[in-house]
């Protein structure tokens, strides 16, 4: 009796044993598989892949999708990057049947969507029927940004991202808002206290670091996997486009309190000058658009958003900063074309250029050129009658998207560095008198042009 | 074992013979055997601990992955949640109720609800409505029953309360002098027995349940016609309900959802509220063919007066082509009301903090609203603007979708307006009709973006400046020459009796006879005659056509215009120069319309009905049109009254409501 016993309770053990090797196993599988998707990815064995699970949590968020007539569309990097080398065959057969599950069948954890705001009705039938379909769903709201620059407004908070998780696969789809200056929006993705945390491995996600600006895409409809999608039209330039994408908001509160130590110039002089130099970005911000020369709001319109919003009265001329290496012969002829003739021309492309263009009624358009160093940036200035050279350093810089006199503009990410570099740590209070050559924090001399070259560095009509 | 080939060298019996006698060896050491069985226990229970040990380490890990992964997107701003206060499961509640000449207060426990001591102000009887499941406040009102019609208004609250909700009354002042036997019985009614015999200058507390019991009643005579009743405290204890019996139970839809929100929180909104068969919130009226004004935002201006704001929702939604998703209502100031009336209708809403006082605060409300609207609207070219006390006619958004195309391609065009300042009953009577005015009438009206974004806006009175901002954009400083489009009827109308400059008389005597169109559908005659060229061809057109009145006659008298219809008249006033209004400004007045400042007008002349014809008024010679005038007529000239010159500022400030 006893024997058994024993033979029972170790046979029980090697069992519970067993048991836990095997549980440790499936464990430690989905463990990887959450952590990096790919290491199980082989799996999946069958060619045609319907059995993915991301496959099926995908179709089926599209059904719920197209049963409450939202228009969605797809934005998720990685697909898009691989749709991008088949996009040639896959726009020609918009509708044939796929041999294999290509796109949506690589395990991973999200799969990113976008929404146009204004195309649906924030129905909250939607999340009803997601629950009924065995969704999860998060939602992350925010304040208005389109209302953040006005005095004392409270709006609504608008929701900025949805998360749909269905099993171990989520979607994320990312609300774009259409914001003055013609372009699309989304907001940052970030949880408030008593969100949780562990919803989805946030970190993972595409989209919600920073916001982001993009261009209006023209949408495309598109069968891959047999699900049946829109997507950008031009994928490459889609992903282009998302990789320099940071949105920066001005700051509006620190605006206002300027404001209030500083009221401001509501004269009809600064009025008006406010409304040309807002024509004359608009102008100019076409003209480089369509030639597809990168710039930035430098100096004092760049100050002049960076502490105040807005354009400073009494600034004078609209300053824009551009990298030689974007520097194209055409730039000249095509402001003239604009009705922006040059006024002058300093300096030369492997050194110190800088343009000026004459704007409606005084009002002067100055590109300055900007020379990439290992550890630093500068432009350089010319003084007409003496021949001197002057050099502006700046530390280096990415460049970000801004809103600005109902423009989509860069302006340097690090600004407040930008800023400082160049006005110094007293940049919050407003000089009416500026000297170019001797106000500037960072200004160097820089030698005199050789009087030989004069004719052709010194230029001014 | 099965391919197991014995080896040919080794017997198979020895080798059986080595596995038996191994076994029988085992079998009989038995402490040997104990220690390999030992062995074997302690080797699996290891593994078990170590299997433990393994799936907490790596759960450990995963969650501080995904806790480091998550800390970047906490949200910069640290939303310290307060913890909610436990839900108050008390059953009672206090109720202090307090009545004298120079202060009411309410108090439900502890908590004041309602304290009035300011001076010259609050007369009559206060009257707040508490939910009979939670003891909030669901509305507060004061009806001044020292002046007439009063106490119709509040019969007529009282009626629109619904049963069961714990209402609570006090007299400030005096609150019998106008209190009719209607009212003093629906008091009766709701179990009051002092309210029958309420009398001059009396105190008075009550407390009770509508349609239930009487929870407490204070009375206090006033002795003498010269003095106040005592001052009168009521205490009492008000028992609450469950919430489900406060609730009505209306099929659990979206809809009935923000209806029940809606209609836990407030009162006084009437049957929209009610449980059996509860007026609609949401409907859907035709949508218009070719709508142009479909993707126009719609501001709608609000205050805190929650009431208008309903009635003017209603009306809107109601118009056909209306598209709700557009509608974005601005409200003046932190209120709850409004906002619950907002969200009754799923639409969206902004609160302003106010800025500035008094005419100054509206203007610097619009402009806040105007700028928001753009900004959440970037593609928009238009904004229609509305307020809150207006009704919206049901083919308002057909009317301007018609009309929109002029305000796009014609330069000499200010806006595009739903109100005619001179169209009151016996006054306008064609529908299809439009006008070109040189005055600006607000109302219900379409702003071009680039109008505001490049004129107005940036140079808007700023809140030190104590300006109506209607008045301001009438200023040819902003204007400069450009005009507006009107109809003939007005697809508005403007109902607010309460207002910044506004009153009763004032209502009955300028706004209540105001036309409001109410036929759907109404096709625009010759829209394109409204442009700024084709105008005067057509205006030339109908002075050629119009028949001369007898000059002779009194314009004032009915007898001035033939008895006829669908003729066009035509007369002509004394108007010395551009600025010269005396002698329209005393024809307005004997026409009973807009005569308070000078509206309607295009170059000298004036466009109404009277008895069914288009009647023409043209001021000679200032107006371009004199030359129209046979030589034989001579202009009427009428003589402003030599009066008071004191009363003429009143209804000029009061002029500025008219916005």
């Amino acid at each position: 009796m006893q024997k058994i016993n024993r033979n029972v309770v170790l046979a029980l053990l090697s069992l519970t044993s067993l048991i836990f090797l095997l549980f440790q196993l499936c464990y430690y599988k989905f463990y990887l598989s959450q952590k990096n998707g790919a290491a199980f990815s082989k799996v999946r064995g069958s060619q045609s892949g319907q059995d993915s699970t991301r496959w099926h949590v995908v179709r089926k968020f599209l059904g719920l999708i197209s049963s409450h007539n939202i228009p969605v569309y797809l934005i998720d990097p990685l697909i898009l990057g691989l749709v991008d080398k088949d996009i040639e065959q896959i726009r020609s057969s918009p509708d044939g049947p796929s041999p294999e599950c290509k796109y949506f069948c690589a395990p991973r954890d999200f799969t990113t969507f976008a929404l146009l705001d204004k195309t649906w009705k924030h129905e909250v039938g939607l999340f009803r029927t997601a629950e009924k379909m065995g969704f999860q769903w998060l939602k992350i709201i925010n304040k208005d940004p389109r209302l953040d620059g006005m005095d004392d407004l409270s709006g609504m908070e608008i929701p900025l991202h949805y998360i749909f998780k269905l099993a171990s696969h989520a979607i994320h789809l990312v609300v774009f808002y259409e914001r003055s200056g013609n372009f699309l929006w989304h907001g940052p993705l970030r949880l408030k206290q008593h969100m949780d945390r562990k919803f989805v491995p946030f970190r993972k996600l595409h989209f919600g670091r920073y916001p982001g600006a993009y261009e209006k895409p023209e949408l495309l409809l598109v069968s891959i996997d047999d699900l049946k999608v829109q997507i950008p039209k031009n994928p490459s330039s889609f992903l282009e486009e998302m990789s320099h994408s940071r949105f920066l908001e001005c700051r509006y509160r620190e605006a206002r309190a300027f404001f209030q130590l500083y009221p401001d110039d509501v004269s009809l002089d600064a009025v008006e000058f406010r409304k040309k130099a807002k024509s004359l970005l608009h102008l100019a911000a076409l003209t480089l658009n369509n030639l597809g020369v990168k710039f930035w709001l430098s100096s004092g319109t760049c100050l002049g958003w960076y502490r105040q919003c807005n354009v400073i009265p009494h600034s004078k001329d609209v300053d824009l900063g551009i990298f030689i290496r974007d520097y194209k012969a055409d730039i000249i002829p095509a402001f003239k074309n604009a009705g922006l003739p040059l006024k002058h021309k300093f300096g030369k492309v492997e050194d110190s250029l800088e343009l000026s263009f004459q704007g409606e009624d005084d009002v002067k358009l100055d590109i300055f050129f900007f020379y990439e160093e290992d550890d630093h940036i500068w432009n350089g200035g010319t003084q007409a009658k003496s021949g001197k050279k002057f050099k502006y350093l700046f530390p280096k810089f990415t460049l970000c998207w801004t809103e600005f006199v109902e423009l989509k503009v860069h302006v340097p990410c690090e600004t407040l560095q930008y800023v400082e570099a160049n006005y110094g740590p007293e940049w919050k209070v407003p000089v009416k008198a500026w000297d170019w050559k001797s106000s500037p924090f960072n200004v160097q001399d820089n030698g005199v042009w050789p009087i030989d070259e004069w004719d052709n560095v010194i230029q001014i009509y | 074992m099965d391919e197991w080939k014995p080896n040919p060298t080794v017997k198979p019996h020895k080798k059986r013979s080595w596995y038996l006698a191994w076994k029988y060896k085992l079998m009989n050491q038995r402490a040997l055997r104990k220690l390999c069985q030992t062995g074997a226990v302690l080797f699996l229970l290891v593994t078990v601990i170590v299997n433990i040990k393994l799936i907490l380490d790596t759960r450990r890990a995963a969650y501080e992955e995904e806790e480091e992964s998550a800390q970047d997107y906490d949200d910069e701003m640290l939303n310290v949640e307060v913890p909610r206060h436990p839900v108050n499961n008390k059953k009672v509640l206090d109720v202090e109720v307090y009545s004298s000449r120079s202060k009411v207060y309410v108090a439900v426990d502890g908590t004041t609800v309602l304290e009035d001591e300011a001076r010259e102000q609050g007369r009559g009887i206060h009257v707040i409505v508490l939910n009979q499941a939670t003891g909030h406040v669901m509305a507060k009102r004061v009806f001044d029953t020292y002046s007439p019609h009063e106490d119709e208004a509040m019969v007529l609250f009282l009626n629109m309360v619904a049963r069961g909700r714990i209402l609570i009354f006090t007299i400030k002042d005096e609150g019998s002098f106008h209190l009719k036997e209607t009212a003093k019985n629906v008091l009766k009614s709701l179990g009051s027995q002092v309210a029958p015999f309420l009398s001059w200058r009396d105190m008075w507390t009550f407390v009770g349940k509508k349609g239930g019991e009487v929870y407490g009643e204070k009375h206090a005579k006033s002795p003498a016609l010269s003095t106040w009743g005592d001052p009168v405290l009521l205490k009492t204890e008000v028992h609450l309900t469950s919430v489900e019996d406060a609730e009505c139970h209306w099929p659990d839809t979206e809809l009935n959802r923000r209806r029940k929100r809606f209609c836990s929180k407030v009162e006084g909104y009437g049957s929209v509220c009610s449980c059996k068969d509860p007026t609609p919130i949401e409907f859907n009226p035709d949508p218009l063919k070719d709508n142009k004004v479909f993707d126009v935002p719609v501001a709608v201006i609000a205050g805190n007066r929650p009431n208008y704001l309903y009635r003017m929702l209603r009306s809107l939604l109601s118009a056909q082509g209306v598209n709700p998703q557009m509608i974005t209502v601005f409200i003046d100031g932190y209120y709850e009301e409004p906002m619950d009336v907002v969200e009754l209708f799923g639409l969206s809403g902004i609160q302003h903090t106010p800025i500035s006082i008094k005419n100054a605060r509206v203007s610097q409300h619009y402009k806040a609203s105007l700028t928001a609207t753009f900004n959440l609207f970037p593609d928009a070219k238009f904004a229609v603007v509305l307020e809150e006390d207006l009704d919206i006619s049901v083919d308002f958004f057909s009317f301007l979708s018609q009309s929109i195309h002029l305000l796009e391609e014609d330069d000499s065009l200010y806006c595009i307006s739903a109100w005619n300042d001179q169209g009151y009953e016996h006054t306008a009577e064609d529908p299809s009709l439009l006008y070109r005015v040189e005055t600006m009438p607000g109302l219900g009206w379409v702003l071009r973006k680039s109008l505001y974004k490049d004129e107005l806006e940036p140079k808007w009175p700023t809140p030190e400046k104590l300006w109506d901002w209607d008045m301001w954009m009438r200023m040819p400083e902003q204007r400069k020459g450009r005009e507006c489009i009107i109809p003939d009827i007005s697809r508005s109308y403007h109902f607010g009796i309460v207002g910044l400059n506004m009153n009763g008389y004032f209502h009955e005597a300028y706004f209540k006879k105001h036309k409001f169109n109410t036929v759907p559908n109404v096709q625009l005659k010759n829209v394109e005659s409204l442009r700024k060229d084709n105008y005067e061809t057509e205006i030339h057109r109908l002075l050629g056509e119009a028949e001369v009145l007898d000059h002779s006659k009194n314009p004032c008298e009915d007898s001035f215009v033939p008895d006829t219809e669908g003729k066009v008249y035509v007369m002509f006033i004394r108007m010395e120069q551009e600025a010269d209004f005396t002698t329209w400004t005393q024809l307005a007045k004997c026409l009973h319309i807009w005569d308070l400042d000078v509206r309607g007008n295009h170059k000298g002349l004036w466009r109404l009905f009277r008895k069914r014809n288009h009647f023409l008024v043209v001021g000679v010679p200032a107006s371009p049109y004199s030359s129209k005038k046979p030589s034989s007529v001579t202009p009427i000239y009428m003589e402003p009254p030599a009066k008071e010159e004191g009363a003429a500022a009143v209804p000029a400030v009061a002029a500025a409501e008219q916005t």
